[in-house]
Formats: structure tokens, C-alpha cells, sequence
């Protein structure tokens, strides 16, 4: 078992022409990726990459029966990209492009309340589970396939957790990267719930973001969970002060400030393993 | 992106926000002349233009200028000149813009508008919940507080409204602000100023936009006093008009030529230049170097769509700050393909001839390559396999250098 991604998924490209695009599908299907067709609005063409290419996400979905997206659409366009994913009723839309405009995002938010759709990122490094599929833009070489469920706020973070994890002889059911925008389709609750219930994860590793809201939702969360899985969460400290760094003052008048201290407090009390270093990770893994 | 209150007030006016009439100026005998033109009769206020926060309580590095703060109120043209005069260009010093503080290079000249309340109002986007909230909040006479200091302090003092997506503020919204702030005023009034305050923020994708103070009149008449937008970056693209209030002066000179590359530069200390592709990568390098008891002069986050070109920059600018005295690129796969990484580094090591010790260290797509690569060059690159290799290698070889 694993999360959102798995063997059978059927996965639709927007934007698969592009350069980026290009480079990741191909490894991505030499990975055994279910990777069924692409889609690409104004091109002549009918396939790419051996692939099959439409038009619309609709008449992609309905042909080959796919249940999934990963848009690498530039910014400018993402938001009729992911609009267009989300009305077709996919079950997942991952979202690689970085850059889309907070106004975009907070549509595309508002349009997934409701919506099954679940939409990870945007400017994520996406999803993998290891030896059977990705939706992404991760170095593939890295995943062994284990059972440790992790979730993301940070993608080159992740990267270092799952190399030094697996020199340890651990390795990963899914990874999850929630992307590193302000403004996310979906947060730690929803992966938490996941790996939660799934068969395969046997521990939770969640890596935190600077800033610190959707931390403290998670905290929220695992509280009020009855049957939790052990979960470690790594916090790193704050380089500078919280209230210096002018990018999170939105977050800061809005929310409160959340200092990394704050983090590592609230979700030690709601129960969760945490460490600020990633040797203080892999000893506790060696605990379990 | 931020811009100059008098230019903040140029659009406020636009959208039909009453503002008091003013003219920027940038010599003491230009600012007189905007005087004479804004009021016939006075009394002015001279204002410093920085792209910073409590300008009011700031002071100025320069000790001609007295002990007052970047605001000030002149009752007579003479004065008015004297003020602007102290003033330009002389560095003005607030809770928000560092020790060094900001060159002022131009004042606004504004007709002095007598008012009986002030208050804070803001709108502002919510990550969470993907919506706009609106902020009210009572203004100290002090008039340092700025709004981020206040939500630390005092987050009860903050009215919040979760607009969600809304354009038009409804009444029941003007009912809880009127009753927050116990005013009396129209509230036909209050709402057409709310509205063309929210038009403005939807019309130029601002992620924040603030009024700190407005002032109600005895006349019931509601002025934006000051002005702050914050637009989107991301967003620019549909707006070129603002993109071109961009103000490079105020900000310093490396962080500047990072942000043209689309890096994000920041400087902390004395000791490594560190270049990675991601926030938490740099956080957890600048954490692990300081167990091992290595400073960080600064960190360069490449971000996405690394290219032979933006990492030669990356190295040359960093080489630029004299505090650093070693480089660690650590770079982990994703977008970033490390073969052209390393071209990069030869380059820049040929261009420039290195001179302080460089230590990368490779992970994830072509990373074989790009090991290679610099392998074959035979230039004193040292290659690490992990992080703590990387810092242990950068740690010895800074020591031999000393």
C-alpha cells in the first residue's frame, strides 16, 4: 500500500511539451510511472513522448480513463490549467509550476472546497512511492521503498531527510511534498489522515516550513487522533527572527507569530516525537 | 514588491481614496516651491521617502538633522525648507530598516489635514484560509507600532474580518467595525472608502495594503493619511505600469543583484558563502555548520531552473562580500540538473581564479556527470558526499588558509 500514488494511478501531463516537463515524464515513465497521455491546448500534434496528446483535460479523462494530473503549465496559465483539472473531477492535480500569483491561488483554493479534487502544491517537488510511481520532479535515484510515511513543507529538505534515512537501512512507502508557496491546495491534515490509515506506514516523519500555521493545524490534528502512528517532526531553527523576515508579515498579522520554539512545544504536546536536526531524526527512527 | 508612499497615494487617488494634496520633492528648494503649490497658508508635513516603517520615531544617522524623525510637521515655508534639508540625502534610521538605515533621496510635500480620529485599516491575504482579511486597529500617538509589532504584542487590539473573496464590504461588516472602533460617522461613508480600498487591492494583485493612520475629520470626511501597498511579484507580469515604481536605491546592492537573477540572498555573519537550491536545504546547512562550530556570512537560494549562467553569478556574487571565507554549494537534484552546476563552476573558477576555499557537494539528477566533471577539470575543487562531509572539508580547509 502507499498514498495518492501508486502503480495503477493513471496520469494525465498539462503542459508536456515544455523543456522541464519534457526531461521529467521521460524519467518518470523509465520509472514505470502509469503515465496514460498528455495535454496540450493549440498543438497539432496527436502524441508526444509515445504518448497520446489531447486537447482538453475532459476528453483526456474520458478517452483513457485517468484520475490524475501533474501540471508543469508555466504561471501565467497555471490557474486555467488547474481550474480545468479540478472541474474534470480528478482525484489528484499535482502542481510543479512555482511562481503562480497569490490572487490565482486563492481562487483555485476557493474552487476546491467544492471539490473532491485533491491538489498538492503548488511548487512542489510532488509525490513518490518508491519502486512503483511519481508524479514530480524528484531525484528518483534516491527512494528505497519502506515504511516510513513522509510529508513535506520543504523539497530540498526532504531530499536530505530521505538520503540520510535510508544510509540507515529505512526507506519510504510515499513521500509528499506540500510545495513551498504561502498558499497550498493541501496541507499536513489531509497526508496525516492518510498515512494514518495506511497498511504499509509504520512511522510518520513531517518536516515543517518557516512560518509555522499549517504546523499548528497539524498539531490540532494529531491530538484529537485516537489510534496515531508514531510521528516525528523535524523543526529546524529559525535563523533570524521571525518578526525580521518582512515575507511572513502577512502570516504574522493574520495568524500570530509561531516561532520555531512555539512549533517544537505545540507539537510535542500534541504528541508527536520532535527534533531539530537530522541525526536527532534518525535516532529516534532507530527507537521505534 | 513595495513603492514610495507618494506614489502608493498617486494610485489611492486614482481609485477615487481621498488623500491630502502633496508633491514629492528632492532638494529644500524644490520642497518649498511644492509647498507654496500643495497650501496656500500651511501648515505642511515633510515626509522622508523610504520603503520602511516608522519613519515617525526613526532618526537620522547624520547629527544635523537634529533628533527628530523622518515626519514632521512645518508651519512655515522656511520651515518646510529647513526640515527637507536635513533630511535628503541623509540615512534614516527606523525599527525596520537594519542599523544602517535608508538613504533618503526624495520627500513628499503634504497639506497638513486636521482630524479628530486616526485609525489603522488593512487588508491583507490570509494563507490559511486563502482570503482576504480586513484589519482595523487603533493607532498609538507614538505611532511606532507597526502593524506586525502590534500582532505580536497585543493581537487582541486587531480587528479581523475574513472577507474570503468578497469585493463589496457588507453592512453587517461596517456595523462590527464602527462598533470596534466606537466612532460616529456615515457609514455610507466608511463603506464607499472600504470599497475602492478592496478595488484597488483585487485591481493590482496586492498582498497587502495598508492606511496607517486614516483620519476622520470634524466634517466626517475620512483621509488616507499614509499609504503602503505590497504587490505580488508573482503578479507583476499584469502589471508593468508598477513594476517600473520599482525603487532600487533602497535596497543593497547584492541582495539586488541576486534578486535580478530571481535568487533570494540574505547575509547573516561572518564566515561561509553558502549556495543551495531550496529554504529548508540553507536552513538545515546554516544549523549543521553552526554545531560544528562554522559561521555563516551568507546563504544564496538558487531556487528552481538552475542554468550554467545563474550559478557562475551565484559563485561571483558571492565572492563579492568580504566576510566570506569559503563556499559550500550544496545542491540536491529536482530541477536543478548538476552537470550544468558544475559547468558553471569551472567557468566562474577559470574567470575569476578562486581564491577562497569551494567544497560541493551533488545529489540527485546527473549527479555522475557532474562528479566527473569537476573531477577532470583538475582545479582545487574539493567534492563532498554529504553535508557534514561538505562543512568537515570546508572546516579544515579555511584553518590551513588562516
Amino acid at each position: 500500500m502507499s498514498v495518492l500514488v501508486n502503480k495503477k494511478s493513471k496520469i494525465l501531463v498539462q503542459g508536456i511539451t515544455g523543456a522541464q516537463a519534457s526531461f521529467h515524464i521521460q524519467r518518470a515513465l523509465k520509472y514505470g510511472t502509469n503515465i496514460v497521455a498528455g495535454v496540450a491546448p493549440n498543438k497539432n500534434e496527436t502524441s508526444y513522448l509515445g504518448l497520446p496528446l489531447f486537447g482538453t483535460v475532459k476528453e483526456a479523462k474520458e478517452k483513457t480513463g485517468a484520475n490524475a494530473s501533474i501540471i508543469f503549465v508555466p504561471a501565467n496559465y497555471a490557474k486555467s490549467a488547474i481550474l480545468e483539472a479540478i472541474q474534470a473531477q480528478l482525484e489528484l492535480v499535482v502542481v510543479i509550476t512555482s511562481g503562480i500569483p497569490v490572487r490565482d491561488m486563492m481562487e483555485i483554493k476557493h474552487e476546491l472546497l467544492n471539490s473532491s479534487t485533491v491538489l498538492i502544491g503548488p511548487n512542489t517537488p510532488g509525490i513518490i512511492t518508491p519502486d512503483e510511481a511519481y508524479m514530480g520532479i524528484f531525484p528518483d535515484n534516491i527512494h528505497i521503498s519502506g515504511n516510513i510515511g513522509i510529508v513535506s513543507r520543504s523539497s530540498t529538505l526532504t531530499y536530505e531527510v530521505v538520503l540520510e534515512i535510508n544510509k540507515i537501512g529505512f526507506g519510504e512507502s510515499t513521500v509528499v511534498g506540500l510545495g513551498d508557496d504561502f498558499i497550498i491546495g493541501t496541507s499536513f491534515v489531509e497526508i496525516i489522515k492518510k498515512f494514518n490509515s495506511d497498511k504499509k506506514t509504520k512511522a510518520i516523519v513531517l518536516i515543517g516550513g518557516i512560518g509555522g500555521n499549517y504546523e499548528m493545524e497539524a498539531a490540532d490534528f494529531y491530538a484529537k487522533l485516537t489510534k496515531k502512528k508514531p510521528t516525528i517532526a523535524l523543526i529546524l531553527d529559525d535563523p533570524t527572527p521571525l518578526s525580521d523576515n518582512k515575507g511572513l508579515a502577512p502570516e504574522i498579522i493574520c495568524r500570530g507569530i509561531i516561532s520555531a520554539a512555539d512549533k517544537k512545544r505545540i507539537l510535542q504536546e500534541a504528541g508527536m516525537i520532535v527534533v531539530d536536526n537530522i541525526n536527532a531524526l534518525k535516532s529516534e527512527l532507530l527507537k521505534l | 514588491m513595495n513603492i514610495h508612499e507618494y506614489q502608493a497615494k498617486k494610485i489611492f487617488k486614482q481609485f477615487g481614496i481621498n488623500v491630502p494634496s502633496g508633491l514629492v520633492a528632492y532638494t529644500p528648494t524644490e520642497a518649498k516651491l511644492a509647498a507654496e503649490t500643495v497650501s496656500e497658508f500651511g501648515p505642511w508635513v515633510v515626509k522622508a521617502q523610504i520603503q520602511a516603517g516608522s519613519r515617525d520615531v526613526g532618526k537620522f544617522s547624520d547629527k544635523r538633522a537634529g533628533r527628530k524623525g523622518g515626519i514632521r510637521l512645518s508651519k512655515t515655508l522656511d520651515e518646510v525648507f529647513d526640515n527637507a534639508d536635513e533630511m535628503l540625502e541623509n540615512l534614516l534610521v527606523t525599527n525596520q530598516t537594519g542599523a544602517k538605515g535608508r538613504l533618503v533621496s526624495r520627500v513628499y510635500i503634504e497639506e497638513y489635514i486636521k482630524t479628530i480620529r486616526k485609525f489603522y485599516l488593512g487588508l491583507v491575504v490570509d494563507w490559511v484560509s486563502a482570503s482576504t482579511f480586513l484589519l482595523v486597529a487603533p493607532v498609538s500617538d507614538k505611532d511606532d507600532d507597526d502593524i506586525v509589532k502590534l500582532a505580536i504584542e497585543s493581537p487582541e487590539t486587531i480587528l479581523k474580518i475574513n472577507l474570503g473573496l468578497q469585493k463589496e464590504i457588507k453592512t453587517e461588516q461596517l456595523a462590527q467595525i464602527v462598533s470596534f472602533m466606537d466612532i460616529q460617522i456615515e457609514l455610507s461613508e466608511l463603506k464607499t472608502f472600504l470599497n475602492r480600498m478592496l478595488k484597488l487591492f483585487y485591481t493590482y494583485d496586492a498582498t497587502l495594503l495598508e492606511i496607517n493612520p486614516i483620519g476622520i475629520t470634524k466634517s466626517g470626511k475620512i483621509w488616507a493619511l499614509d499609504a503602503k501597498i505590497v504587490f505580488d511579484e508573482n503578479a507583476l507580469y499584469r502589471h508593468p505600469e508598477v513594476r517600473k515604481l520599482s525603487d532600487d536605491s533602497d535596497i543593497e546592492e547584492r541582495e539586488l543583484i541576486a534578486a535580478k537573477f530571481g535568487f533570494q540572498y540574505k547575509e547573516l555573519e561572518s564566515g561561509l558563502g553558502i549556495i543551495v537550491n531550496g529554504d529548508g536545504l540553507a536552513l538545515n546547512t546554516i544549523n549543521q555548520a553552526k554545531d560544528m562550530g562554522i559561521n555563516t556570512a551568507c546563504f544564496l537560494n538558487l531556487k528552481g531552473g538552475v542554468d550554467r549562467d545563474k550559478i557562475s553569478a551565484s559563485i561571483k556574487l558571492i565572492m563579492t562580500n568580504p566576510r566570506v571565507d569559503g563556499i559550500f554549494i550544496n545542491i540536491l537534484g529536482g530541477f536543478s540538473r548538476c552537470n550544468l552546476i558544475a559547468d558553471g563552476i569551472i567557468t566562474v573558477a577559470d574567470d575569476l581564479g578562486l581564491n577562497i576555499p569551494l567544497v560541493a557537494r551533488f545529489e540527485g539528477t546527473n549527479k555522475d556527470e557532474a562528479t566527473d566533471i569537476l573531477k577532470k577539470s583538475g582545479l582545487p575543487l574539493a567534492i563532498a558526499e554529504d553535508t557534514t562531509h561538505g562543512l568537515q572539508l570546508l572546516k579544515e580547509a579555511i584553518a590551513e588558509d588562516l
